[in-house]
């Protein structure tokens, strides 16, 4: 009987999306004859035949008092890579930018980077102490922090170790891997500078140290003159309260700087006339040269862009024809200007089209559309800013830093496209 | 003597009255204050130098540099030295005139009320150059906090780099009054950062031996007996002379510029899982030990102390250097980039990702990375 079948009919091919999604290459080729098999005989069951949400009324309001996504997009979620660190409690994991379009990223998915896992703070309980060289050093609750005028801001936060995987040539086959350690939300919060006027800044006062509450009492060092120019204390991202991984009530916000910096459950400010050195901006968080001398306090993020989809989670699936390309760019050096695409591994160029909000030291999102006729593709983006810093090659990079430095690599990818439409990340010639 | 009455009424009574006590600060009260400044100072049209300078248009000028007053050198070293008169160096100085500028000839003590404080600077913020008063300003009002009475540090602050007069710095935000002091023992619980020079230190000693006890029931089941870690943990000693190898090896003796990080990090945040459960002589124990196994000191009998630290050096130091991104081939030619013909002939493969096969929810997943994050 066709009703009782078809439910049979849904489940199974379910199953084979899911299982294409795992696959890469297979899911490519496999999902071409699917496709030209949908309009056979009588036409597509998807039409003729009645699917059971057509005929079965779904869940009611409340059965999810918090809504979360569809079950068929489980693939769009958070990943870690377990070889990279010692231990997920001071770990990282990425963000799932293949899955994802426009520039805002959905806050459970924003990658996650711990020194010593998630701080479970109670608001209620939580301080944010000003000290150092200040007139008056004072502390402030949750609810003095939300009585200060309050400002929407959009801006990406990138790990200073993106891409660090990459130095030495093509690692990490998806973007999610390669590029993950980024994302981008509205933060709703009070200026840095309004608080720490409170406590009023000695003339001295060139530096400013943020720490954590969470067990590691992460600790980095701040120019005053940035802290002073567009740093945030925020206490909501989407128009939610902050995530705890996110640093849950309340994190500092530093725009255009390394993430490692924008300090989560920020607890306590001190002002100073020197940086203190902390591990975060000595051991670790400076990048070390060909000639075994070693940058510090490199803030600023590079400008950079990456091709989100197609890309190696994101296969080609749909054949010859119209193809979408699509991608971020982004500067802490301010707007994107332009990017630039190459479907041949950078011997020529073309704009592509950006769409969507153009905002200083936030994602900006790009498509690049045409006809693909079938043959390999190696696919790269270049991005251009307002200060007209131009996005380099990785071997730009690696010639002047060698390939030691894990931070700040804002090299070009590239990413093959074989003729069936799987991609894989390579390194080219 | 003053002017202030009819200039109240030129601006607009009603106006003026509804913002200042929106923002919680009286300049009419501070009228009434200054009736303790005028046998010396004078404000308003017309007003001269006499016991002390004028004080029309106090605000944004910069101190000691009233035309033909006498200062105090002390008054003429502090505009000198970059203070400008705004609320908040006001606010300073009248709270505790000798403390703020030491040698100051002025003979009064300082308001000992906050209200009054904020009520003096609202009345005498009022005043333009020529002795006007100025229009409404609404901007950076300071209502006078309830919680404290007094302007006083706490009596007992961790050490602070040298002092220096509280000028607002270019760029500074509004104040708006929220908040509260913090007291001497909140800040001496949170505040345990320690710097390069000896700043924050606090009072202690350990030696080699005493940290190697430590260190063998509480750091060595991640960092190794010998410092050289377990799995993917951090390596703490070693790798001298390999920062310009293929594999560098980054420990405290071959990377870390600062001996102070070291106890700064075990100090705030080891062990891991169990942070702050060190007191502050395991503390300088373990900087030994970690000394010792990088052997910058190689007496086990070495004592590290308060008195000492300041004098040991991490051998990397001098291999830092500050941001130079810039200077860098690719970034400073910013031309427009090449979009015809910019490499010749057909791209070629040299590197797949596949082949090294790391990729998690890869089939073979379990290869060694190339480099990892730290």
């Amino acid at each position: 009987m066709a009703r009782v079948s078809a439910p049979d009919t849904a489940a199974s091919r379910r199953g084979f999306l899911k299982a294409g999604l795992a696959g890469g290459a297979a899911f490519a080729s496999a999902l071409v004859s699917a496709r030209a098999g949908a309009a056979e005989a009588g036409g597509d069951p998807a039409i003729t035949e009645i699917q059971d949400w057509n005929r079965y009324s779904g869940a009611g309001v409340d059965q999810s008092p918090y809504g979360m996504p569809s079950p068929f997009e489980k693939e769009a979620v958070r990943r870690n890579v377990p070889w990279l660190t010692a231990d997920p409690v001071s770990s990282v994991n990425f963000t799932p930018l293949h899955a994802l379009d426009g520039i805002i990223t959905p806050n459970g998915l924003c990658f996650e980077r711990h020194h010593a896992g998630v701080a479970a703070v109670d608001p209620a309980e939580h301080r944010l102490m000003i000290n150092g060289l200040v007139e008056k050093p004072l502390v402030f609750t949750m609810e003095d922090l939300k009585r200060f005028p309050r400002e929407n801001r959009i801006y990406f936060l990138e790990c200073a170790a993106n891409s660090g995987m990459e130095w030495r040539g093509a690692q990490l086959n998806g973007c999610q891997f390669t590029h993950g350690m980024v994302h981008c939300v509205m933060y709703t919060g009070v200026l840095l500078k309004h608080v720490l006027a409170e406590a009023g800044l000695k003339s001295s006062a060139k530096w400013l140290l943020a720490e954590g509450a969470d067990a590691a009492a992460m600790t980095r060092s701040i120019p005053m003159e940035k802290a002073l120019d567009d740093c945030m204390i925020a206490f909501a991202m989407n128009g939610e309260a902050l995530r705890p991984e996110q640093g849950y009530p309340v994190r500092l916000v530093v725009p255009g700087f390394e993430g490692n910096m924008w300090v989560k459950w920020l607890r306590r400010l001190e002002a100073g006339d020197e940086p203190w050195q902390q591990r975060e901006e000595t051991s670790k968080y400076t990048d070390l040269l060909a000639n075994g001398k070693a940058r510090r306090f490199t803030f600023t993020m590079d400008v950079k862009s990456v091709i989100t989809s197609p890309s190696p989670q994101a296969p080609i699936a749909h054949g010859k024809g119209p193809l979408v390309v699509s991608g971020l760019a982004w500067s802490g050096n301010g707007v994107i200007k332009r990017v630039d695409v190459s479907v041949d591994g950078g011997r020529n160029w073309t704009p592509a089209r950006i769409d969507g909000p153009s905002l200083p030291m936030a994602l900006h999102r790009f498509y690049h559309e045409f006809d693909w006729d079938g043959s390999e593709l190696f696919l790269q983006s270049r991005a251009v800013d307002e200060k007209g810093f131009v996005q380099p090659s990785k071997d730009a990079l690696r010639a002047v830093r060698g390939v030691n430095s894990i931070y700040h690599n804002n090299g070009i990818q590239t990413w093959h496209v074989g003729t069936d439409g799987a991609v894989e990340n390579v390194e080219i010639s | 003597m003053s002017r202030f009455p009819e200039l109240l009424l030129a601006a607009g009574l009603g106006l003026w009255l509804s913002a200042s006590v929106a923002q919680g600060q009286d300049a009419t009260a501070g009228e009434k204050l200054f009736s303790r400044c005028k046998a010396c100072h004078a404000i308003g049209e017309g007003a001269k130098n006499r016991v002390g300078p004028e004080l029309n248009g106090l605000v944004g000028r910069k101190a000691g540099t009233v035309a033909g007053y006498r200062y105090s050198s002390a008054m003429t070293e502090a505009g000198e030295g970059g203070l400008v008169w705004d609320e908040a160096s006001l606010r300073s100085f009248l709270g505790n005139p000798r403390a703020f500028v030491k040698g100051t000839k002025m003979a009064f003590p300082g308001f000992k009320k906050e209200g009054d404080l904020a009520n003096i600077v609202a009345y005498l913020k009022s005043f333009t150059k020529d002795g006007k008063m100025a229009g409404i300003d609404d901007q950076a009002a300071t209502p006078a906090r309830q919680e404290a009475e007094k302007i006083e540090a706490p009596a007992a602050q961790p050490p602070q780099a040298k002092a220096a007069p509280a000028v607002q710095q270019e760029g500074a935000g509004k104040v708006f009054g929220l908040g509260r002091l913090a007291t001497a023992d909140e800040i001496a619980a949170w505040d345990i950062d320690v710097r390069p020079d000896g700043l924050g230190l606090p009072v202690g000693k350990g030696t080699v031996a005493q940290g190697e006890k430590i260190f063998d029931e509480s750091c060595s089941s991640c960092h190794g007996d010998f410092g050289e870690a377990v799995g993917r943990w951090p390596v703490l000693a070693g790798g001298q002379g390999t920062l310009k190898d293929e594999r560098p090896v980054k420990t405290v003796g071959s990377y870390w510029p600062y001996l102070s990080t070291v106890y700064d990090y075990i100090r705030r945040a080891m062990p891991f899982g169990n942070a702050r459960s060190l007191s502050d002589d395991d503390v300088y124990a373990l900087t030994a030990y970690v000394l010792y196994l990088n052997d910058v000191v190689t007496d086990e009998d070495f004592e590290l102390s308060n008195k000492n630290f300041t004098s040991i050096h991490l051998p990397n130091e001098a291999n830092f250097i500050d941001d130079n991104r810039a200077q860098e081939p690719e970034y400073a030619q910013k031309g427009e980039p090449c979009m015809k013909d910019c490499v010749p002939g057909k791209a070629r493969i040299t590197m797949h990702a596949a082949v090294l096969d790391v990729t998690p929810d890869a089939q073979d997943g379990d290869e060694a990375p190339a480099s990892g994050i730290e």
